[in-house]
């Protein structure tokens, strides 16, 4: 399952800021893995799923809402 | 018309106010309580934000603390800020989901908030695009940083009203290098309190976010606190 920058209402691009969690680690449903940042204003992102967090983008990146920043796999 | 909780809190030091923010941030998500509003003046503090550098420090650390001034670094949005006496300091505890309001707009309201209190004292504040708080020609008043988890916020604004500028000093405040600062009263040019100033930034909170506030009395805070703690 994609990790997915929700929608955040009229923001185009947030900045990837840092990961919480490791890259490979595992994650329960709720829990916060990701921080990105626009306009003064850090939005905390939930994995949506319970697995491991797999090819995390860098931090720095910019990304826009809707797109994937990691994936949550199974195993 | 919906409602909102205020918690004027006086004069307090940051580290329990970010304890108590991030309790009621929780009870919020949860549903265990309604919309809130901290309203309160720092003792001297400077917050390091998300998008902070070290280099963002003028000053060593035990220098500034020396100054009597806490550092704490904290998961909102910005770089360095000095939060003191004489500044106003707003922390809506809001759910953005259920009040329709999006990242931005939610940005953009707290600057509202701060562009019509300074306008109710006859100071005319303005945004600057891709630089948001409230800004004059002399300098930055009010500034903007917050978080956002579960679609519920935490930190907030700080409006200068009459805050020594030394604190601001010590670092590169929101990553700008020489950066001017100023307050309310000298835009103003004449002395100006948070006392006064508070009452009509809450009314233009109300106005901007339409929420009715329902100020909670010193002794309800407590009793409230200790039954939700």
């Amino acid at each position: 399952m994609d990790l997915v920058v929700p929608d955040l209402g009229e923001v185009e691009e947030v900045t990837l800021l840092r990961w919480l969690k490791g890259e490979g680690e595992e994650v329960e449903v709720g829990e916060a893995v990701a921080e990105v940042e626009a306009d003064k204003a850090v939005f905390v992102i939930e994995s949506p799923a319970a697995g491991f967090l797999r090819g995390r983008k860098s931090p720095g990146v910019k990304v826009k809402p809707g797109e994937a920043i990691a994936q949550i796999l199974p195993e | 018309m919906r409602k909102a909780l205020v918690l004027r809190l006086g004069r307090v030091p940051y580290g329990p106010v970010l304890s108590l923010q991030r309790e009621l941030h929780s009870l919020r998500r949860s549903g265990r309580v309604p919309d809130l509003l901290l309203s309160l003046e720092h003792e001297p503090v400077i917050t390091l934000g998300r998008a902070a550098h070290e280099e963002d420090l003028v000053l060593p650390p035990e220098e500034i603390r020396q100054m009597g001034a806490e550092i704490f670094s904290v998961e909102r949005g910005g770089q360095a800020t000095y939060h003191g006496p004489g500044q106003l300091v707003l922390y809506p505890i809001l759910n953005l989901k259920e009040l329709g309001i999006g990242l931005r707009e939610y940005v953009g309201r707290l600057e509202e908030v701060m562009i019509r209190a300074a306008g109710a004292f006859g100071v005319r504040l303005v945004r600057r695009p891709g630089y948001p708080g409230a800004w004059h020609a002399r300098g930055k008043v009010g500034f903007i940083g917050v978080c956002v988890r579960g679609w519920v916020t935490l930190h907030g604004l700080a409006l200068n009203v009459d805050v020594n500028p030394n604190g601001f000093q010590w670092i590169v405040p929101c990553g700008l290098p020489g950066l001017p600062v100023v307050s309310l009263s000298e835009l103003l040019g004449r002395p100006l309190s948070v006392s006064e100033v508070e009452p009509v930034a809450l009314r233009s909170f109300s106005e901007v976010f339409g929420l009715e506030l329902l100020e909670l009395s010193g002794k309800e805070v407590k009793a409230w606190l200790s039954q939700i703690g």
